[in-house]
């Protein structure tokens, strides 16, 4: 929960925004479009690259992990490839934002996380698994073309964490040898759709970096940014209303922390916490030790002001999501942990709205006349 | 993807070599053409929060701006006349006939006290008739308005739509019935009259009527799991084929089609495109045009600023063209090629089968914002 200093900052900071917040976006001159081509190069070419490779050598790890686990499986073992599970579900998390090109090509996104699942079609799907143990689960190509709620993250999640899955895998039932080729099948498969990311970023982000008149799929440098724009305004959108507002649900009698994402891995909240991560770098142009401070959407912003009252509140959400439990289970169990929740939300739209009226309005990238208001 | 094209381009009957063409003659099959006579109309916006029914020739060169007061949305062509129709968007109260070729306001229609404009209109082929979808917004159901221009455009008669939140509606190739796209969104004036709220509940469909005496003659929706596919604009070909492009109120992250062929009498058939531009479609279509051949189809998409293309013939996703807040879309007299307009003053020439945009040349197009349709009329 917010303690009261935060509060205030949040308040204090909030007042300073509204006040530099009526310095209309109209009244500007239009941002040359050579302007956007800088953030676009940093971003693309210089900021995500890093990061894509560190999922996909996390992916790597978690396979040798999985694959040294089930050799011998023993508690150590598990327990270290859970581990090696939370390190590569940390980075993903923070480039799951970044919903473009090669991240949502065929599918991939949904490959490597099929969530939120509206009708339980994967639990439903792993309990018929379990049931008929198919050989075909326990080779990763053949996972490749199976479907996408058995063949990422929460699949994996159900292997690692769910019921007594970890106890079968050390007994080497048959249902553990079953879950440990299934399991390593999967870290296998999320390796390659990593290496498959990694790979064809190089050849997709050149489009939006080179954007021009010739370009049919990106006419201006501007154009490419919004896309950037959109990540970090839709990335917010989500953590309300998907990965807050699932479990929330309508009232504190129907909240359920099962309505999350990643509730058996224990770590809902810590998910969000990495989103920010990399949604906070769309913004600020640093991502970890990757990139450098101002070089992403902030160097749009010709009003330091704004931008230390945009960077003092984000901070602050960032830290009350850092302080809280990794779970919504954890939270909920508190006495007043619905409206904990409650208030997370609120501060996720809050930065929402920032971003609509600050980012959007003085980067110019908010969106034109029919996008914002059709029919 | 390309090979899909390809044979689309076999079927044209322009061989699938002209990736191959010389720059310079590939941009001069799409130029404008200094003899093009076409005129082009649509429903635009100032900096100002002032709006109009503004016409541009085929160079962007502005010919008219008519004052309306509201923001108008789409343009209703009277057959053979000079008369077309600017009708407010919802919630609408007034509505306009203008002379197509100078701006000059010819009729008012005024808008029930229960009920609102949405936006669309569209003539009967002798121009008799216009037909107008408006919300009954106490009872929550759409209907289609009867107006006779004949008699000073006194309204005659009033049709149910078969839905709720009618919006784009059309007439069928026999001249005998109307293609209605009920959104499935209620809205009330008392809460804005734009705000849907029945999100939930709501029950898009396609219907079609027979325009004379307003009888349901063929209905159909999306199954249950995409009823929050508002089905809101649609074209339809001369061969009686409908497109229709949804705009979807669930959450960002679902995958839905955003595209439906109807053929009447059977289902709706939803089509994709591949997921990277499916997915910058940002689910939301604007509007939707058959090219003058019909067999292509363009369908805007201003949120994503795209324009997709479709092959009529055998519903495959062709490609797309990039057009920041493009909306505005007419077929020009060339196969595949259509105009679009945008938001941002934008307006392009548009050839699918080439994949081509160039920008028309005049730049007093710039001065208005360009609202979501685009009519082209042969002057």
């Amino acid at each position: 929960m917010l303690s009261k200093s935060s509060r205030r900052n949040l308040l204090l900071s909030t007042t300073t925004v509204l006040a530099f917040g009526l310095i209309s976006p109209a009244a500007q001159a239009d941002i040359p479009d050579e302007n956007y081509q800088p953030v676009l190069a940093h971003l693309l070419g210089t900021v995500m690259p890093p990061k894509l490779d560190d999922f996909h050598a996390a992916t790597e790890n978690l396979t040798s992990e999985f694959k040294d686990f089930c050799s011998d499986p023993d508690k150590g073992g598990l327990e270290d490839t859970q581990t090696a599970f939370h390190a590569a579900m940390d980075i993903w998390q923070e480039i799951q934002p970044w919903r473009m090109g090669p991240l949502v090509a065929n599918g991939r996104d949904q490959h490597i996380e099929y969530w939120p699942d509206k009708h339980g079609t994967a639990a439903r799907q792993f309990r018929k698994l379990m049931f008929d143990k198919p050989a075909p689960y326990t080779d990763p190509e053949q996972l490749s073309s199976a479907s996408a709620a058995l063949q990422g993250f929460p699949a994996l999640e159900e292997v690692l964490f769910a019921d007594d899955h970890g106890d079968q895998m050390i007994a080497a039932d048959e249902d553990g040898v079953f879950l440990c080729q299934y399991g390593t099948a999967i870290a296998t498969n999320l390796s390659t759709l990593s290496g498959e990311l990694q790979a064809e970023w190089p050849e997709f982000a050149p489009a939006m970096e080179n954007a021009g008149p010739d370009s049919m799929d990106y006419p201006t440098a501007k154009f490419a940014a919004t896309d950037l724009y959109r990540a970090l305004h839709e990335g917010l959108l989500i953590i309300s209303t998907q990965k807050l507002a699932r479990p929330l649900g309508e009232n504190a009698e129907d909240a359920r922390a099962s309505r999350g994402e990643s509730p058996l891995a224990g770590r809902s909240l810590r998910n969000i916490e990495h989103n920010l991560i990399g949604l906070f770098a769309i913004y600020d142009g640093t991502w970890g030790d990757v990139g450098e401070e101002g070089k992403g959407l902030a160097a749009l912003i010709d009003n330091s002001l704004l931008d230390r009252s945009f960077k003092l509140n984000w901070q602050t959400v960032a830290n009350t999501f850092a302080e809280l439990p990794p779970s919504v289970a954890e939270v909920l169990e508190q006495p007043d942990g619905y409206a904990v929740l409650t208030d997370l939300k609120g501060q996720i739209d809050f930065l929402t709205m920032l971003v609509e009226n600050d980012v959007g309005g003085n980067t110019q990238l908010g969106g034109g006349f029919n996008a914002l208001d059709g029919d | 993807m390309e090979y899909q094209r390809r044979n689309f381009l076999k079927l044209m009957g322009v061989g699938g070599a002209f990736t191959l063409l010389p720059v310079g003659l590939a941009r001069a099959a799409t130029a404008p053409n200094p003899e093009d006579r076409a005129v082009y109309i649509s429903a635009s916006a100032g900096d100002d929060g002032d709006y109009y029914v503004s016409a541009f020739n085929a160079s962007g060169k502005i010919l008219f701006e008519q004052p309306l007061p509201g923001r108008g949305h789409d343009i209703g062509l009277r057959p053979n006349h000079v008369d077309v129709a600017a009708v407010e968007r919802r919630p609408g109260l007034y509505g306009l006939i203008l002379d197509r070729h100078t701006g000059d306001v010819r009729a008012k229609l005024h808008c029930p006290e229960d009920r609102r404009f949405y936006g669309h209109a569209i003539y009967s082929n002798d121009g008799r008739y216009l037909y107008i979808t408006e919300n009954d917004f106490d009872h929550a159901r759409g209907v289609v308005s009867v107006w006779d221009a004949e008699d000073g455009y006194r309204r005659v008669a009033e049709f149910d739509s078969f839905g709720t939140g009618p919006h784009e509606l059309h007439l069928m190739p026999d001249g005998e019935h109307l293609v209605i796209a009920n959104g499935g969104l209620h809205t009330h004036p008392d809460q804005d009259g734009r705000t849907p709220l029945n999100i939930s509940s709501m029950q898009p469909n396609l219907s079609i009527i027979d325009r004379r005496t307003g009888k349901l003659v063929h209905q159909a929706a999306l199954k249950h799991d995409w009823h929050k596919l508002s089905i809101r604009h649609l074209d339809v070909a001369a061969n009686g084929t409908i497109a229709a492009g949804f705009q979807y109120q669930g959450d960002l992250t679902d995958q839905v089609p955003l595209v439906g062929i109807w053929q009447p009498g059977s289902d709706i058939r939803p089509i994709e495109a591949p997921d990277t531009v499916q997915y910058r479609m940002r689910q939301y279509c604007g509007s939707v045009r058959f090219d003058a051949s019909g067999q292509v189809f363009g369908i805007s998409c201003p949120r994503g600023g795209l324009v997709t293309f479709w092959d009529a013939q055998t519903n495959d996703f062709l490609t797309h063209i990039a057009a920041p807040d493009g909306c505005g879309l007419a077929a020009t007299d060339q196969a595949g090629e259509f105009v679009g307009t945008s938001g941002l003053g934008n307006g392009w020439r548009m050839d699918a089968i080439r994949r081509k945009r160039v920008e028309l040349p005049d730049d007093s197009l710039k001065s208005q914002h360009w609202d979501n349709h685009l009519r082209r009329i042969i002057a």
